[in-house]
């Protein structure tokens, strides 16, 4: 979830840290990819509920910047 | 407790990215402009797998060393090799020897000097501390079972100061328990 991955990046020792973009990615967006089977796409649509088909996921870009002294830390 | 061990993680990703083919610029077509399509090997387009665009908000400045984690076919290496010019250098890693051979094929397709590329882990990054101004990744974070090990190897090979941009996948609310233990869910 978005919040453990930005949480994982503070632990990490980043700073600065921004998400500069945030797309929806549903079904349609996954159909594009080589690869996801038709199978499983269709396995999908049975499994997830028909609300969540056009926003399954979140696309982010997420950016940050190691301090100038320290920060190293294992997250 | 993740569904599958790093072990078997590794192997299912390295078995879909390795055997991977594409037909149709589609992915790359959603993500990325005309004009950067333009420049680039139709091999690279054709096998963008990314979900977003990393370099598009890394500001890359001509002399940077980037390097690209999970490189895949290069598309974002060679954007970054292009950015950051001859004086410059981009530095793509991917752990598929598959993919490593299609990215160096468009590394040459291009006659990109600058632009160099390693076999190996994103948990285990072969270059030294501090040696990286910008790192760079487009959809792969997500297929690490360690991501905070990823992360501390990304903060290891930058220098001070030196910067991130990562796209990635993220869910805003949990699966179906049947689509997270799926292996296909895994390597997408």
């Amino acid at each position: 979830m978005e919040p453990v991955l930005l949480k994982k990046f503070f632990n990490a020792g980043f700073e600065e840290i921004r998400v500069v973009d945030r797309k929806p990615f549903g079904l349609a967006e996954l159909a594009r990819y080589p690869l996801f089977a038709p199978e499983f796409l269709d396995f999908l649509r049975k499994v997830v509920p028909s609300h969540r088909h056009e926003e399954l996921v979140y696309s982010i870009v997420v950016t940050g910047r190691k301090p100038e002294k320290g920060g190293e830390e294992d997250g | 407790m993740p569904y599958f061990s790093e072990a078997d993680a590794r192997l299912i990703i390295r078995q879909t990215y390795g055997e991977v083919q594409s037909a149709n610029a589609e992915v790359a077509e959603a993500i990325y402009d005309r004009e950067e399509l333009e420049r680039l090997p139709y091999g690279s387009v054709a096998l963008a797998l990314g979900v977003g665009h990393p370099v598009r908000y890394a500001a890359l400045k001509p002399g940077e060393t980037v390097l690209d984690l999970g490189c895949g076919a290069g598309i974002d290496t060679l954007l970054a090799g292009l950015a950051v010019g001859s004086e410059g250098r981009a530095v793509g890693l991917d752990m598929t020897p598959a993919m490593i051979e299609r990215a160096r094929e468009h590394v040459t397709s291009l006659g990109l000097t600058n632009v160099e590329l390693r076999e190996g882990l994103m948990e285990a990054i072969p270059l030294p501390d501090g040696s990286i101004d910008v790192v760079i990744s487009n959809g792969v974070l997500n297929l690490s079972t360690r991501k905070g090990r990823v992360l501390a190897e990304t903060m290891r090979v930058l220098r001070p100061g030196g910067r991130v941009s990562l796209a990635d996948l993220v869910i805003t609310e949990a699966l179906p328990e049947e689509v997270l233990k799926s292996p296909a869910a895994l390597a997408g």
